[in-house]
C-alpha cells in the first residue's frame, strides 16, 4: 500500500482504511475461513418447545450415524462445563440462578441447546441431529412479560419460584414529591420499546482447537474482546487462563452482541478439548435470529411533573425489563437506563423504580446503545408533554436542555454535564430543517390529505463523558514499542469489527510520534499479546483507546529522543521525529531513519555505553482514563410523510447535528453515525423479533425479520459541532452508538406528529404500516 | 422418524471454469456451489450469511449473471462460467470498482463485502453510468448491516465515474 507522506496531520482526515484492500479482494479472515488438519463440525440438537421438561435424550442412532465422532447430551456436557452462574448484582433483590451449557433438565426457549453432534462434516452433524430423539414433557410458555408476572404459570427457574428475576427497587433523586406538588399539571404514557436484535452478517462462530500434548486450547474466536472470551471460557471450562489462548481476525459485525462466551462457544470448546481434535461451529442464520440474543424489550410507566410554561420538574418512571430465558445482561443495563434517565435536561427530581423478569424467549443482549430506552422514553414524553401544553416539542426542549453557563452543571442523577452543546445541537437542527418554513409546508399539505410531520431527539452519551468525581476507576491500556526496522506497533485490547480501528488507531499514533501510517501496526485479537481490557464496546474506542495511544506514542518518543540525544551528545529539545525520521540541525547529515536510530540505542544500551538511568527499553505502557473528556451527543431531526391509505412511511430528510469531540478520521465517524441510524429506520419500520402467545418464535428467517435496504435508508446529512474542548491533549469521544439512540425516538417523534391530526397517540417505537393504520383508525386493532 | 440411512452421497464429477481457471471437482449432490468455492476450492472470499438466499453476501456472478451461490447446488453449475470476489482484481492491480470503493470508505466489517462487488460490478457492466436510484435499485437484494448503504452507493458512482470519491487522503 502506498501512502503519501503528509504535509499535515493524519488525524482529521478521512485516510482510506488500512483494512480494506484486503477485504475488497476476498481476502478476509473470518472465523468459517480457517481450515485446520482434523478439523471437526458442530451441529446442535435444538428444542422446538419454549418451555419443555426434557426426560430423556436419545442418542444412540445419531452416535451411530455415518462421519459422526461424537454426541453429548446436557447430562454429559455437564460433567464438561461448569454451569453458568447468572449473577443479578445490581439488585439486592435479584434472585441469582446457574443453568447448563446444554439444556440439563428443562428447555426454556425455543432453540435451547438439547446436544451436540460432532462429526466430520457440517452436513453429516446436521444429518445425525435429526437422528436425535428427545422425549419432551412441554410446560405452560411464559411469554410476554404480564405473563411472567402471573403467579399461576409455572417458574422458569425453580429457585426464583416465579418469573421475577430482580425488584421491584426504587432509588429517588431530589425532591420528586415536592416537583409533581408543584406541578400545573401531570403527563402520564406508558411506553414500549419492542423486542429486536443486532444481526451482524457474520453470526457466532467459533473455532476450538486443543492440544492434548501441551494442555494448551487454542481457540479463534469472532468476539468483540479477546480478553473476555478467554475469562469466560476459563471459567466455564476450569481451565487456567495461562492454557487458554483466543485469538481473532476479522469479525463480522456484532453490534454488542459478541461479547465473552455464549454456551454453544463452550460446548464446542469442551468437545475439542475431550476430543483432541479441533472442532468449528458457525452459527447458521436460523440461529442467529432465534437464539443468539435479542434485545430491547422493556416497558415503561411514566408519569411527568410540568409546569403550564413547559418546564418538566420530575419524572417517576417504573420499568420492567423482559430478559428471556437465561438472564446475563438484562440486570446490569438498568443501572445505566436509570442513571441516563435525566439526559442533558434540567430535571430537578427523578423516581426510578426498575424490575425484570425472565420468560421463555432469547436471553436480552447487549445491542448498539443497550441503555437506548432512556432516550427513547424521554425524548417521547418530551412530545407528549408539548402535545398536551399545545407547544411546538422543539420549544419545549429549548425550554429544558441545561445551558454550559448554569450551575450547577449536572444530572440529577449525579454526572456533570460539563461541556454539554445538546441546546446548539437543537437550535442548529431547528435551523437546518427550518422548522418555520416546514410547519407552513406542513399545514399547506394537510389541506391536501398529505400528512408530513418532523421529529427531534436530543441525546448524549457516556463515551466517556467527563471526569466524575469519585467515579469507578475506568482505564483503557495502550502498549506501543517500536522494532527493529523501525516500526510502531501500537498494541490494543479493542477488537475492530467493522469500525476500522487498525486506521483510526495508527492515525493518532503516527501523528504523535512522527512516522507515516504505513510506519504503524495495529496490533490486536491475541490474548498472548494484547493488554487487559474487555474490548471494543461503549462506544469506548476514540476517547480511551485514542487518548492511550497518544500518550503512549508520547512517551515512548520522549524516551527514544531522550536516548538519541544520548547517543549524539546533543539535548533532547534539539531532535524531533518527523516523517519516520529523527531529524534536528546537529543529526549527522540532518536525518536518521529510525531503524538505524534503534539500532545504534540497542547496540549501545548492550555495550554499557548509555548512561546510568537511560531508560533504552523502547516500549511504553499506557494507561489513560479518559482524560477530562466529555460528552459525545446531538440532535437527530427527521422529516417523513405519511400515507394514511397504506400507512407506509417515507423519509423525506434526516438530518443529524453532532457533537463527538474532534474528529480521527470523519468517513469512519460518518459511517458510525449511519450505519447506526439506519438499525435506528430498521428497529421503528421494519424489525421486530415476534413471538407468538405459545412462546413459538416467528422472525426466524430474513424474509421473517426484516433489514433495511438500499431502498429503506436514505441520505443522512451529518453536520459536526465544534466541541468544547476540557482536555489539554485528548478530546476524541466515542461515536459507535449514538446513531442507534437518537434514531428510534426521532423517527417516531416524526411519525407521531404526522399522524397527529387523526388524535393517534404512538406509545411504542415499531412502526411497520399495518400499526400505523390501526393507530389512525383505518383498520381495527 | 428419518431414514437412518442418511450420510454421504454418492459424489458427481464436476468441471467448471472459475475465475478463468478450469476447475473440476468431486462433490455430493447436496453441495452447494457456495460450499464447494469456499471449501474445495479455498476461494473463501464468498461469504455465507444467510444460506437462504437473502443476504447476497455468497453472490457470485454465474454465466454472467448474478446469483446467490448458496442456492445453487455445485453439480447444476457444472459447465459454467463463475466469477467471484477474487477473480475481480487483475494481476494485482485493483478494479477500477474496489479502488472507488476503497476511496469511498464503502465497507466496514467487509462480510458482505464480497456480494455487493458482484453485484455492482454486475450492474456497471450492464449500465456503465448509472443513477444513484438505479444504483439504490440494483443493490437492494444485499444486506449491509453496518453502513447505512451510502457509502456503498457513493463508491459505485465514483466508479461508473459520475462523482468524486467521498475518501480524502492527505498529500
Amino acid at each position: 500500500m502506498r501512502v503519501p507522506v503528509p504535509a499535515e496531520r493524519y488525524t482529521g482526515a478521512s485516510v482510506r482504511r488500512v483494512e480494506d484492500e484486503r477485504l475488497l479482494t476476498g481476502r478476509g479472515t473470518y472465523v468459517a475461513d480457517v481450515q485446520l488438519p482434523g478439523m471437526l463440525h458442530a451441529a446442535f440438537c435444538r428444542s422446538p418447545f419454549p418451555h419443555a421438561r426434557v426426560v430423556a435424550v436419545h442418542t444412540e442412532a445419531a452416535r451411530h450415524a455415518p462421519g459422526v465422532v461424537a454426541v453429548f447430551d446436557g447430562a454429559q456436557m455437564a460433567e464438561m462445563a461448569s454451569p453458568v452462574a447468572s449473577l443479578v448484582e445490581s439488585s439486592p433483590s435479584g434472585g441469582k440462578v446457574s443453568f447448563g451449557i446444554l439444556v440439563v433438565d428443562k428447555a426454556r426457549l425455543v432453540g435451547d441447546p438439547v446436544a451436540l453432534v460432532v462429526a466430520e462434516s457440517r452436513a453429516l452433524a446436521e444429518d445425525a441431529c435429526e437422528l436425535i430423539q428427545v422425549d419432551y414433557e412441554e410446560l405452560a410458555p411464559v411469554a410476554t412479560i404480564e405473563q411472567a408476572l402471573d403467579p399461576n404459570l409455572p417458574a422458569i427457574f425453580d429457585e426464583l419460584g416465579g418469573n421475577r428475576l430482580f425488584g421491584p427497587e426504587t432509588r429517588v433523586f431530589g425532591d420528586v414529591d415536592g416537583a409533581f406538588a408543584r406541578a400545573d399539571r401531570v403527563v402520564r404514557a406508558s411506553i414500549h420499546q419492542h423486542r429486536h436484535q443486532n444481526v451482524p452478517m457474520e453470526g457466532r462462530a467459533i473455532l476450538a482447537s486443543f492440544d492434548p500434548s501441551s494442555g494448551q486450547l487454542l481457540v479463534r474466536a469472532s468476539t468483540q474482546g479477546v480478553n473476555t472470551t478467554r475469562r469466560m471460557l476459563a471459567q466455564q471450562l476450569g481451565m487456567p487462563l495461562d492454557r487458554l489462548r483466543v485469538v481473532a481476525e476479522d469479525v463480522g459485525g456484532s453490534f454488542g452482541l459478541k461479547f465473552g462466551a455464549s454456551r454453544e462457544e463452550v460446548a464446542c470448546c469442551a468437545a475439542s478439548r475431550a476430543l483432541g481434535r479441533p472442532v468449528r461451529w458457525i452459527e447458521d442464520r436460523w440461529e442467529n435470529l432465534t437464539v443468539s440474543g435479542q434485545a430491547r424489550e422493556e416497558s415503561f410507566e411514566v408519569e411527568a411533573a410540568v409546569t403550564a410554561g413547559g418546564l418538566i420538574l420530575a419524572l417517576r418512571v417504573q420499568m420492567v425489563i423482559d430478559s428471556g430465558a437465561y438472564p446475563g445482561f438484562a440486570p446490569l443495563v438498568v443501572d445505566t437506563i436509570r442513571e441516563m434517565m435525566p439526559g442533558p435536561y434540567r430535571l430537578e427530581a427523578l423516581s426510578f423504580t426498575s424490575s425484570g423478569v425472565v420468560t421463555n424467549k432469547a436471553t436480552y443482549v447487549a445491542y448498539r446503545g443497550p441503555w437506548a430506552a432512556e432516550t427513547f422514553v424521554r425524548e417521547r414524553m418530551v412530545d407528549l408533554v408539548a402535545q398536551e401544553l399545545g407547544i411546538s416539542a422543539a420549544e419545549v426542549r429549548l425550554r429544558n436542555l441545561a445551558t454550559r453557563d448554569e450551575a450547577p452543571l449536572r444530572m440529577v442523577t449525579g454526572p456533570s454535564l460539563a461541556g454539554i452543546t445538546s441546546r446548539d445541537s437543537l437550535l442548529r437542527a431547528a435551523e437546518i430543517v427550518d422548522l418555520a418554513g416546514f410547519q407552513e409546508r406542513q399545514r399547506r399539505l394537510r389541506e391536501e390529505g398529505r400528512y408530513l410531520g418532523v421529529g427531534f431527539a436530543t441525546y448524549i452519551e457516556p463515551a466517556p463523558g467527563p471526569r466524575q468525581e469519585g467515579g469507578e476507576e475506568n482505564t483503557e491500556q495502550v502498549r506501543v514499542e517500536l522494532d527493529r526496522e523501525g516500526s510502531l506497533l501500537v498494541h490494543t485490547a479493542q477488537m475492530p469489527h467493522g469500525q476500522g480501528h487498525r486506521t483510526t488507531l495508527a492515525q493518532v499514533a503516527a501523528d504523535e510520534f512522527g512516522v507515516r501510517l504505513d510506519q504503524v501496526q495495529v496490533m490486536v485479537g491475541d490474548t498472548q499479546r494484547t493488554p487487559d481490557g474487555f474490548g471494543t464496546g461503549g462506544s469506548r474506542f476514540a476517547a480511551m483507546a485514542g487518548g492511550a495511544a497518544l500518550h503512549g506514542a508520547r512517551r515512548l518518543r520522549g524516551k527514544v529522543l531522550e536516548a538519541a540525544a544520548q547517543i549524539l551528545d546533543l539535548a533532547p529539545a534539539e531532535l524531533d521525529i518527523s516523517g519516520g525520521e529523527l531529524v534536528g540541525p546537529g543529526v549527522p547529515g540532518g536525518r536518521l531513519p529510525l531503524a538505524e536510530l534503534i539500532g545504534r540505542i540497542d547496540l549501545a544500551a548492550r555495550s554499557g555505553q548509555l548512561p546510568p538511568g537511560t531508560d533504552a527499553d523502547l516500549t511504553a505502557t499506557q494507561d489513560f482514563d479518559g482524560g477530562q473528556s466529555g460528552w459525545s451527543g446531538g440532535t437527530h431531526c427527521c422529516v417523513v410523510d405519511v400515507d394514511p391509505a397504506t400507512g407506509l412511511v417515507r423519509i423525506l430528510r434526516y438530518l443529524v447535528v453532532e457533537d463527538c469531540g474532534d474528529l480521527i478520521n470523519p468517513a469512519v465517524v460518518d459511517g458510525q453515525i449511519r450505519g447506526g441510524v439506519a438499525q435506528g429506520i430498521g428497529a421503528v419500520l421494519l424489525e421486530r423479533s415476534v413471538y407468538d402467545a405459545q412462546g413459538q418464535y416467528l422472525s426466524a428467517t430474513l424474509m421473517d425479520y426484516l433489514l433495511p435496504t438500499s431502498l429503506d435508508v436514505p441520505h443522512i446529512e451529518i453536520e459536526h459541532l465544534s466541541p468544547v474542548r476540557l482536555d489539554p491533549d485528548v478530546n476524541f469521544r466515542g461515536v459507535g452508538e449514538g446513531g442507534m439512540i437518537a434514531a428510534p425516538p426521532t423517527i417516531c417523534n416524526a411519525i407521531a406528529d404526522a399522524i397527529s391530526p387523526f388524535g393517534a397517540k404512538v406509545l411504542e417505537q415499531h412502526l411497520p404500516p399495518a400499526r400505523i393504520l390501526e393507530l389512525i383508525g383505518a383498520i381495527s386493532a | 422418524m428419518l431414514d437412518p440411512e442418511v450420510g454421504p452421497q454418492a459424489l458427481l464429477s464436476i468441471r467448471l471454469q472459475v475465475n478463468g481457471e478450469e476447475r473440476e471437482g468431486e462433490v455430493e449432490g447436496r453441495t452447494t456451489l457456495a460450499d464447494f468455492l469456499r471449501d474445495q476450492l479455498a476461494l473463501t472470499g464468498t461469504h455465507l450469511g444467510c444460506e437462504h438466499g437473502v443476504c447476497g453476501a455468497c453472490t457470485v456472478l454465474l454465466d454472467s449473471l448474478p446469483t446467490r451461490s448458496c442456492l445453487v447446488l455445485a453439480a447444476s453449475a457444472h459447465g459454467c462460467r463463475v466469477e467471484t470476489v477474487e477473480g475481480l482484481a487483475r494481476n494485482g492491480q485493483l478494479s477500477r470498482l474496489q479502488q472507488a470503493m476503497w476511496d469511498s470508505h464503502s465497507f466496514q466489517c467487509g462480510f458482505c463485502t464480497p456480494g455487493f462487488l458482484i453485484q455492482a460490478a454486475s450492474l456497471l457492466a450492464e449500465n456503465p453510468t448509472p443513477t444513484e436510484a438505479e444504483v439504490r435499485h440494483a443493490l437492494s437484494g444485499n444486506l449491509c448491516r453496518c453502513t447505512g448503504y451510502e457509502s456503498i452507493v457513493r463508491g459505485v458512482l465514483a466508479a461508473a465515474g459520475g462523482q468524486e470519491p467521498a475518501g480524502e487522503v492527505p498529500q
